[in-house]
């Protein structure tokens, strides 16, 4: 006998108990359903934090250097412009090399004063660096940076703020009450994560302790040739710093490794959401045993019929065992499309990018089959070994 | 030994064992039962009627003796194989019709050819020809809780009829019927038993024996009595 024929009757008999077939695949839609939705925006975020990483412009082939022995404590500022000359010394690879002094800036045009979100001193590097364009005006020069030219670049943002549509290049503005001429307007990148990133004014770093009263750094990007240059550029600037300081109070981020935190992060979570699945897969597998050894029951006059005219164990087995399984599978298939639209609508909802999560998908219609035979096996069996003669003499 | 025997049984017991207790069903029958025969089997109740029913069908195993339908021991065969013999040799009325009820007639009737793994075409032009032939044609599509009594066992004696088998067990299968119906069944048993179809039917009623050509009576698990009906 092939497998058509018993699908068949699996199929009548599911239909023939409607309310009763639904009510043991809700388990199965729940769990199935809630996990795709899960994963699927957890894909979605996945691919967001991916976009806004490498959005940074930067690739595998760069370094950032943080002050701190590591990123869980509180970092004491340990790295100064006098580390950044040494390392353009002493690191041979570096194409580009990027300060970042943060501060506070009270800006003042006129009578009009505004607070953005980032003032910092950073290297004539940084466009390059990190991928920003200009949109008007001029970034400052290497030579401005020495000569500690008064030049402020800013954001789209503070640009609007403080000039509404008007350009802004060319004018003097004041920050902390130092007098800087803007010369440059920076090109509009959005906003990354909940942080504005147009909401931003940059002087050479070179004027940071004078004009933000900070002399530490809290990050310095490094741009190498390229990645192969990873390693020993990470070793020279290990002993270069060490040698300076005489004690490690730095740390350094490859790229991957930054991709790698969030990733992990959204690995675990996935794992945790995973675990639910199996969870509410196994939870709901007992109920379809349960539902299925109740039917057994029910149907062992039934089962005596179809073996008083030649049903063999084999074709019972397989009867119950594919009603288990399209029990499961129905659920799965219904969850999938469920947790799905569900998906789709929050992302679209919360204005992100959602990501249809395949390998969920695949995953929780395998596990589904896996739990329909798992759980559909020994009522199925139970079934198939009844005697025929106790099971014609059975009252319902 | 003639091979025409469609049944040839020699000495079979049925031991049932509960507990302690022993209860003897059959102790000890034998009897042959050639192609073409409509025989009777009765006696009181408890007597052993049904369990012999059973066994003569492969629903039920001995615990001793020897069984041959069409010649071959079935005492040697696997559950697959006694499986494949109700299927194909072998056609049981029960009293209660034992149809499904969730099946509507016609596919009762063809239930016994999915296991015999014949295509739905074959099995619907065979369960419409038995469905003209015990006189339903217009019931094919009814549920059995749709059919009166004599209807549904006429379907179940479709059932038994469409895999050709060498033999028709029915215990008791006027049993649950108003006389008029009784009648009927025994009449299109008749029928059959004249386009030579080998019947076995268990029954109470003296009247409803005396249609078939022979009585088998058995008592306390043993055959006292076979004769002719003359
Ligand atoms: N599964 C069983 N376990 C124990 N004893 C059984 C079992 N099946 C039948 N018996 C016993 O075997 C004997 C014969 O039973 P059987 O059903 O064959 O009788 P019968 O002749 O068909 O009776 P009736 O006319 O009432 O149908 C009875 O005494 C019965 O109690
Ligand atoms: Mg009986």
């Amino acid at each position: 006998m092939n497998l058509l024929e018993p699908s068949k009757l699996a199929l009548k008999s599911l239909f023939s108990n409607k309310l009763r077939s639904f009510l043991t695949t809700l388990g199965v839609i729940i769990g199935v359903s809630s996990v795709i939705t899960l994963v699927s925006m957890g894909e979605g975020a996945k691919s967001y934090i991916l976009n806004q990483v490498s959005g940074w412009g930067v690739g595998a082939n760069s370094l950032t250097i943080h002050p701190g022995k590591s990123d869980s404590t509180m970092p004491e500022l340990t790295l100064t412009y006098g580390d950044t000359i040494a390392l353009r010394n002493k690191v041979d690879s570096i194409v580009y090399l990027v300060p970042e002094f943060i501060g506070k800036g009270q800006l003042k045009y006129g009578k009009k004063e505004y607070k953005p979100s980032f003032t910092m001193g950073v290297s004539s590097d940084y466009p390059l660096a990190i991928n920003q364009k200009v949109a008007e005006g001029r970034f400052f020069s290497r030579a401005d940076e020495a000569g500690r030219k008064r030049m402020a670049v800013i954001g789209k943002t503070v640009s609007r703020k403080l000039f509404g549509e008007a350009s802004p290049v060319g004018e003097r503005i004041k920050i902390n009450r130092t007098g800087f001429f803007v010369t440059g307007v920076l090109e509009e990148k959005g906003a990354m994560m909940t942080f504005d990133m147009d909401d931003m004014v940059l002087i050479p770093a070179t004027l940071a302790p004078l004009v933000l009263g900070t002399s530490k750094i809290w990050e310095i990007f490094l741009t190498l040739e390229s990645e192969k240059d990873v390693p020993l550029a990470m070793k020279q600037v290990e002993n270069t710093l060490l040698a300076r300081h005489k004690k490690k109070d730095f740390h350094i981020h490859t790229q991957e490794g930054i991709i790698d935190i969030y990733n992990n992060i959204l690995n675990a979570l996935t794992g945790i959401v995973s675990a639910i699945a199996a969870i509410s897969l196994l939870v709901g597998g007992i109920g379809i045993m349960n539902i299925m050894l109740v039917s057994v029951t029910e149907r062992t006059r039934e089962i005596g019929i179809r073996k008083a005219i030649g049903a063999k164990r084999n074709d019972i087995f397989l009867q119950f065992v594919i009603e288990s399984v399209m029990i499961t599978m129905s659920g799965a298939l219904i969850g999938v499309v469920i947790g799905t639209g569900a998906a789709w609508g929050i992302m679209t909802y919360l204005k992100l990018q959602a990501v249809i999560a395949y390998g969920a998908a695949a995953l929780a219609c395998f596990g589904a089959l896996l739990v329909g035979v798992f759980f559909g096996v020994y009522p199925a069996m139970r079934a198939a070994r009844l005697d025929p003669v106790e099971a014609l003499r059975f009252e319902t | 030994m003639s091979g025409n025997n469609v049944v040839r049984i020699q000495d079979v017991k049925k031991i049932y064992r509960m507990g302690k207790m022993e209860v003897a069903a059959l102790n000890g029958v034998s009897v042959d039962i050639s192609r073409g025969e409509f025989v009777s089997i009765m006696g009181p109740s408890g007597c052993g009627k049904s369990t012999l029913m059973h066994i003569l069908g492969c629903l039920d195993r001995p615990t001793e003796g020897k069984i041959f339908l069409d010649e071959v021991d079935v005492g040697g065969l696997d559950d697959n194989q006694l499986a494949d013999i109700r299927n194909k040799k072998v056609g049981f009325v029960f009293q209660t019709f034992n149809l499904l009820p969730k099946l509507n007639a016609i596919e009762n009737i063809e239930l016994p050819l999915i296991y015999a793994g014949i295509s739905l075409e074959e099995r619907r032009r065979r369960a419409l020809e038995l469905l003209e032939l015990v006189g339903l044609k217009d019931r094919a599509n009814h549920r059995p809780s749709e059919l009166s009594g004599g209807q549904s066992q006429r379907i179940a004696i479709a059932r038994a009829l469409i895999n050709n088998p060498s033999i028709i067990l029915a215990d008791e299968p006027t049993g649950n019927l108003d006389s008029k119906s009784g009648a009927e069944i025994i009449h299109l048993f008749k029928e059959l038993n004249e386009k030579g179809i080998t019947l076995i039917m268990v029954t109470h009623d003296q009247d409803i024996g005396r249609n078939s050509k022979r009585i088998v009576r058995l008592k306390d698990g043993l055959i006292i009595e076979d004769e002719k009906v003359k």
